[in-house]
């Protein structure tokens, strides 16, 4: 008869259901918080790894690129441009700032990135029209006219031929790239870099950062060269300069782990009113097995005997609860206003944690229920559910 | 015939100071195997105390006991081994478990001893036919009248071949004409399987099927 507790279950089934929907909504909340900030990682990450460069250059005291203000001029390229690491010609000019551009009207959020077109910082390519007319960093005049032409995220829903208006500004929309938005589903906008100081800048000749590729195998045992390149670069005092591994980690930092701490939080405060949750549902229906707990002690049940039934139901309703949360997570990520990335591995382990902690705050509740004296069999006073008025005589005895 | 229940010098007092209450007062008794006593008193004198500590469901604050030739330890030993191997309980209010049918009833009694289900469920149906509830296997609790519950926890105790019954008031919840034929059924099977058996009651009229009435008042035995 190793399936009394399931017959129990059955019994009780309504609180079974309500305790299992309670672990449900609880745990796929804890999940999709998990994958809204796995999201916010992809996110922060992705722009920078298409670049595909290694070494990240901003001005010196900025903090990192993505961090504290950074000016550079062109007189910092040269330098770097014969710096014996770095890949010849690789070194590009960039521009990674928040805007508002006015489209259609509208207020919006997005990142104005400008990069030199034959160097790193664009796209790969467009998926539909066609990229901007480049002008020429190098021979820049501040009169010379620049190309009004953006390229925008597929994802944007803005046509090509379409306005976009920056400060004062007007750009043409003249292509659209695969959509690779930043955290928070942050579209980029691609321009010549020549645009992005005329919309934001003023016409300067400056860049917030400058990004380049290291030399492969210049310095021998090369999984750390970068790190080499990027120190001996930013003993320099007019620059600082990151690997893409640093870049990424303060991205992430800045960006998610940091404004996102309530959130992480959040998570733990849920875990525990799960763990709360099972803890005290299995504890007033202890309550109200007492006189069952203490029938099946007095009739021979050991204490371990009565545990392993407890535990069985607490067991199974924190699997079940979680599995359907688990399921549940998928289903709210895929509706989610925002971008949710829930990380499979990641999620299994929350899910096996969040299933300790059920089983443990329902293992605390049932030590205590098993405490029952065995003596309350010969009593009745709480002996409501089966006391005999009303069905003893229904029935007559044959 | 052989003791196969001894008590001696058992004392059981509940509450502490000026609350205390003696319910079971430097208490001698014995009950030979395959006997059927009685124990009656009034409300409060400790029949349910008395027979709680001979079940091992309570421990004596001083005393010695012995069952079936063993002492008992409490201090170091798990009593619900004995309660389990040698002794079955009958309820005054059946104590059934409400989402089980009295098949199942019955055969957690053996579930609790770890007999294969195959045959706890052989000995469960041969036990419920015993008592007369071949045609109730599959109702629960709440489908049996207050007498077929009564034989339901009869056969429940006898599960596991338990050398003594104890009952408390097994017929108080019952009328008259169910508790003629739950004494009658207890007589029975006391003589086909030589069940040792201790009941607890306040009908006189019950008196007459005991081999001896051991009458209590104020925690103490008075005749036996
Ligand atoms: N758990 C308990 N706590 C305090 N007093 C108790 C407890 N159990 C029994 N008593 C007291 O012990 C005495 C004997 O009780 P009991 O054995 O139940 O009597 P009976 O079964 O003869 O009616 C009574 O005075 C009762 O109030
Ligand atoms: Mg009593």
């Amino acid at each position: 008869m190793n399936t009394l507790f399931l017959k129990d279950m059955r019994y009780r089934r309504t609180r079974v259901i309500l305790t299992s929907v309670g672990i449900t909504v609880l745990v796929s909340l804890i999940l999709l918080l998990g994958g809204i900030m796995h999201g916010m990682r992809i996110q922060a990450q992705q722009y920078v790894k298409s670049t595909g460069a290694d070494i990240w250059i901003s001005a010196e005291g900025s903090g990192g690129a993505f961090i504290g203000f950074s000016l550079l001029i062109e007189e910092n390229m040269a330098p770097l441009n014969t710096a014996p690491d770095l890949e010849t010609g690789s070194v590009s000019p960039l521009i990674f700032a928040q805007a508002r551009p006015l489209i259609r009207g509208k207020s919006t959020k997005a990142i104005v990135v400008g990069y030199m077109a034959d160097k790193l910082g664009g796209p790969t390519g467009v998926v539909e029209g066609k990229m901007f007319k480049s002008s020429k960093f190098k021979d820049y005049r501040p009169e010379d006219p620049v190309p009004d032409e953006v390229i925008v995220d597929e994802k944007m829903g803005v046509q090509i031929g379409e306005q976009i208006t920056i400060g004062t500004d007007t750009l043409k929309v003249v292509g659209k790239t695969k959509s690779l938005m930043f955290v928070l589903d942050t579209p980029l906008l691609f321009m010549d870099v020549r645009v992005a100081q005329k919309v934001l800048l003023g016409n300067y000749p400056r860049v917030n950062m400058m990004i380049a590729k290291s030399k492969p195998s210049t310095i021998p045992g090369k999984t750390d060269q970068a790190i080499t390149i990027a120190a001996n670069l930013d003993a320099s005092d007019a620059i600082e300069a990151r690997t893409v591994k640093q870049t990424l980690d303060d991205i992430i930092g800045y960006y998610v782990d940091e404004p996102m701490k309530a959130v992480q939080f959040l998570r733990v405060m849920l875990w525990l009113a799960s763990g709360l949750l099972i803890g005290m549902i299995t504890y007033v229906t202890m309550l109200e097995k007492t006189q069952e707990i203490g029938v099946l002690k007095a009739i021979g049940g050991s204490n371990q005997y009565v545990m392993s039934l407890l535990l069985k139901q607490v067991a199974i309703i924190s699997v079940i609860g979680v599995s359907i949360g688990f399921c549940l997570s998928y289903i709210f990520a895929a509706a989610a206003p925002i971008f949710v990335a829930i990380n499979f591995t990641e999620s299994i382990i929350v899910a096996a944690i969040s299933i300790i902690v059920c089983c443990g705050s329902g293992y605390l509740a049932a030590r205590k229920a098993i405490a029952v004296d065995p003596m309350i069999a010969f009593r009745g006073e709480i002996d409501m559910g089966y006391t005999p008025q009303g069905e003893t005589f229904a029935h007559s005895d044959a | 015939m052989a003791t196969i229940i001894e008590g001696i010098g058992l004392n059981k007092q509940f509450g502490i100071g000026d609350a205390a209450v003696a319910a079971i007062n430097s208490v001698d008794i014995q009950i030979e195997e395959g006997e059927l006593v009685m124990i009656m008193g009034d409300s409060g004198c400790g029949k349910t105390t008395l027979i709680s500590l001979l079940g091992c469901i309570l421990t004596p604050d001083s005393g010695e006991l012995k069952i079936d030739e063993q002492v008992i330890d409490p201090e170091n030993q798990d009593l619900s081994v004995i309660r389990r191997e040698k002794i079955g309980f009958v309820f005054q209010l059946f104590h059934l478990l409400p989402y089980l049918t009295a098949l199942e009833n019955v055969m957690v009694a053996m579930d609790i001893t770890k007999t294969n289900t195959s045959e706890s469920e052989k000995r469960a149906k041969e036990l419920l036919t015993r008592v007369g509830l071949s045609e109730r296997l599959d109702h629960r609790p709440a489908q049996l009248s207050g007498g077929e519950k009564q034989r339901v926890s009869f056969a429940r105790a006898l599960a596991n071949r338990p050398k003594i019954i104890f009952a408390d008031e097994p017929t108080a919840n019952l009328d008259s004409r169910q508790s003629d034929n739950m004494m009658n059924l207890i007589q029975e099977i006391r003589q086909e399987q030589n069940t040792t058996i201790a009941i607890v009651t306040h009908h006189e009229g019950l008196k007459e099927n005991a081999d001896r009435v051991i009458h209590m008042k104020d925690g103490r035995i008075i005749t036996s």
